[in-house]
C-alpha cells in the first residue's frame, strides 16, 4: 500500500480512528507519519496521538498565543503539544478551543453521567418531583433502602412546601 | 490472603477478573505532570484525611501507604498483581496509595490524575465492583472539591478520560477465539461501540496465555451504567462464543496437548515466564473443560510466577536463576 500523503513511499503506519461508529483510516509512510506527529507502532504514544488531533482542529494560533490558564500557566499551544491539560481550569479557560477535539475523541461534548453531589446517586434534577418519584421507585426496586429513604423524605418536604 | 488472583468467582474460568477505575481530580491544583513535591504532599494529605475521617465502613478497611517507603521489587510486584500501573511504579516519588488489605481496592494518588480509584475483583463481578467504586467516590466527592464541569463532566489530565472518568474492563481467557484468528476482526467490531481489546501479557500483537483485556474507551456522552452494560453485553457474547468453539474441539487432540503442558509444568527444571504462560493457558482450558483438576487456580500461578513476584519472595536474582526458581515453585504448587 502506498502512502496517501506523498504517494511515493510504502505505507508502514496505519492509523484508524473511530468516532461515533464512523471509521476513518489513514495510511502513511514513516516520514509522513513523523511529520504528522504519529510515531511508529512500538512507541505509539496516546498523548502524541491526542496532540495531533488537537493540532488538526486548532483554528488560529496567532490570535491565541497570549491567553494563559490562571492556575497552571498553560497556553493552548502547551496543551496541543503535550496532549494533556495542566489543571482543571484549563478546560474552562480553553473550553471553546477544546470542543472540536473533544467531539472527535468521544463523538459527544455533553456529559450525561454522574455529578459529584453529596448524594452521588442523584442524577435527577432536584426540582422535579416526578423525576424524584421515579428515582424512588427504582431505588426501592434495587433494594437501596437507605438512599430511597432520603429521596422519600425529600419528596415529602417538597409536597409539604407545594 | 484472599487476593483477587486466588479467588474463584462467577465464570472465572473464562472471565478471569473485572476492574473498575474512576479518575478524579481536585480543583485549583495542577494535574500530576505539572505538580511540585509540595503539591503532591498536599494531595496525599487532603485525600488521606478525607478517607480517614469518613465514617463509612468501607473507609475503615483502607490503609495509607507512601510510595517512597515501598522498595523497588515490591513496587513492580504490585504492577504484576495489577494493583498499580507501570508508570506509577516508575514515577513513584512523592506518590502514595490508599489500599484495602486484600488489595481489591487501590486508590493511586498522583498517577495520571490526582486520584485513581481502582476496584479489582476475580471473575465477572461488574455490579459489585461498581458499587464499591461508587462508595469510594461518594467519600471523595462529599469531602473534597472535585474538579467537575456540568458541560463536560469530571475533569481529567488527559481529555480521553473526561466525562465519567470511568474505565471498566474485564480480563478474558480466549484461547479458541484467538486460535481461529478472530481477535483482530473482534477488535474492529467492538471499537465501533466504544470498546477496545488488548493482550494482557506479551508485546505488540502477541498475547501470551490467550489472556485479553476488553475495556470501554468512550467516557463522554455516555453514562456509567450504559458504559458498563455495553461491556457486559459484549463480555457475555464473547464467553458464549468461546464456549461454543470449545464444544467443537477435538477432545483427544486437546487432551494430549493439555496433559503434555501439565507434564512440563510438573517436571521442568528451567521454566521461562513465556513458556509458563503458554503452558498454563492449556492447563486453564483443561481445567475449564474438566479434563484435569489442580489445586491452585492457573491465574494465581501466572501472577505468582511473574519476575518481581518471585524476587519479592526470594530476593533479587538474574533471569536464569529466576527461571530455575519459577520451575521449582510451579512444581511445588502443582
Amino acid at each position: 500500500m502506498i502512502c496517501e500523503k506523498c504517494g511515493v513511499n510504502t505505507a508502514t503506519t496505519h492509523i484508524r480512528t473511530v468516532v461515533n461508529g464512523v471509521v476513518h483510516e489513514k495510511h502513511l509512510c514513516s516520514l509522513c507519519a513523523s511529520a504528522e506527529n504519529y510515531s511508529d507502532a512500538k512507541t505509539n504514544n496516546l498523548s502524541q496521538m491526542l496532540s495531533s488531533m488537537l493540532d488538526n482542529t486548532h483554528i488560529s494560533l496567532s490570535n491565541d498565543n497570549v491567553t494563559k490558564c490562571n492556575c497552571c500557566g498553560n497556553t493552548f499551544s502547551d496543551i496541543v503539544n503535550s496532549g494533556k491539560c495542566g489543571c482543571s481550569n484549563c478546560y474552562t479557560t480553553f473550553y471553546e478551543q477544546l470542543l472540536p477535539s473533544l467531539k472527535r475523541l468521544h463523538g459527544s461534548i455533553k456529559h450525561i453521567g454522574k455529578k459529584p453531589n453529596l448524594k452521588n446517586y442523584e442524577k435527577a434534577s432536584d426540582d422535579n418531583i416526578d423525576e424524584l418519584r421515579e428515582l424512588l421507585k427504582s431505588l426501592v426496586k434495587e433494594e437501596k433502602y437507605e438512599e430511597a429513604a432520603v429521596i422519600r423524605d425529600k419528596i415529602k418536604n417538597m409536597e409539604r412546601e407545594a | 490472603m484472599s487476593y483477587w488472583y486466588n479467588q474463584k468467582a462467577p465464570q472465572s474460568d473464562i472471565a478471569v477478573s473485572t476492574r473498575i477505575r474512576l479518575a478524579r481530580n481536585i480543583k485549583e491544583i495542577p494535574f500530576p505532570s505539572k505538580m511540585s513535591p509540595e503539591q503532591f504532599a498536599m494531595v496525599n494529605n487532603i485525600v488521606r484525611t478525607a478517607v480517614e475521617n469518613s465514617n463509612q465502613p468501607i473507609a475503615k478497611t483502607l490503609k495509607y501507604i507512601s510510595m517512597d517507603n515501598v522498595p523497588e521489587i515490591e513496587r513492580f510486584a504490585m504492577v504484576e498483581r495489577h494493583i498499580i500501573s507501570k508508570n506509577f511504579a516508575l514515577n513513584y516519588k512523592n506518590r502514595s496509595i490508599i489500599i484495602s488489605e486484600d488489595e481489591s481496592i487501590c486508590i493511586m494518588l498522583g498517577e495520571e490524575d490526582h486520584i485513581r480509584v481502582q476496584v479489582l475483583l476475580s471473575g465477572l463481578q461488574f455490579e459489585k465492583a461498581y458499587q464499591i467504586a461508587v462508595m469510594i467516590d461518594s467519600i471523595l466527592c462529599s469531602s473534597l472539591d472535585i474538579a467537575f464541569d456540568s458541560r463536560i463532566g469530571f475533569l481529567t489530565e488527559c481529555p480521553t478520560n473526561l466525562g465519567t472518568g470511568l474505565r471498566a474492563s474485564v480480563m478474558l481467557h480466549l484461547p479458541l477465539i484467538e486460535n481461529r484468528g478472530e481477535i483482530s476482526s473482534l477488535s474492529d467490531s467492538i471499537s465501533k461501540i466504544g470498546l477496545t481489546i488488548r493482550g494482557m501479557y506479551g508485546e505488540g500483537t502477541k498475547a501470551l496465555a490467550s489472556l485479553y483485556q476488553i475495556s470501554n474507551q468512550v467516557t463522554l456522552g455516555i453514562n456509567e451504567e450504559n458504559a458498563i452494560d455495553n461491556l457486559k453485553i459484549i463480555t457475555n457474547q464473547l464467553i458464549q462464543k468461546e464456549q461454543e468453539y470449545r464444544k467443537q474441539l477435538n477432545m483427544l487432540k486437546f487432551e494430549d496437548r493439555c496433559m503434555r503442558s501439565y507434564g512440563v509444568l510438573k517436571n521442568a527444571r528451567i521454566l521461562s515466564s513465556s513458556e509458563m504462560l503458554s503452558r498454563l493457558s492449556d492447563v486453564q482450558l483443561g481445567v475449564s473443560l474438566g479434563i484435569l483438576n489442580i489445586k491452585k487456580l492457573p491465574i494465581s500461578i501466572i501472577v505468582e510466577g511473574q519476575p518481581y513476584m518471585i524476587m519479592r519472595k526470594m530476593g533479587e536474582m538474574s533471569t536464569d536463576t529466576r527461571d530455575i526458581e519459577r520451575a521449582k515453585m510451579v512444581r511445588d504448587l502443582l
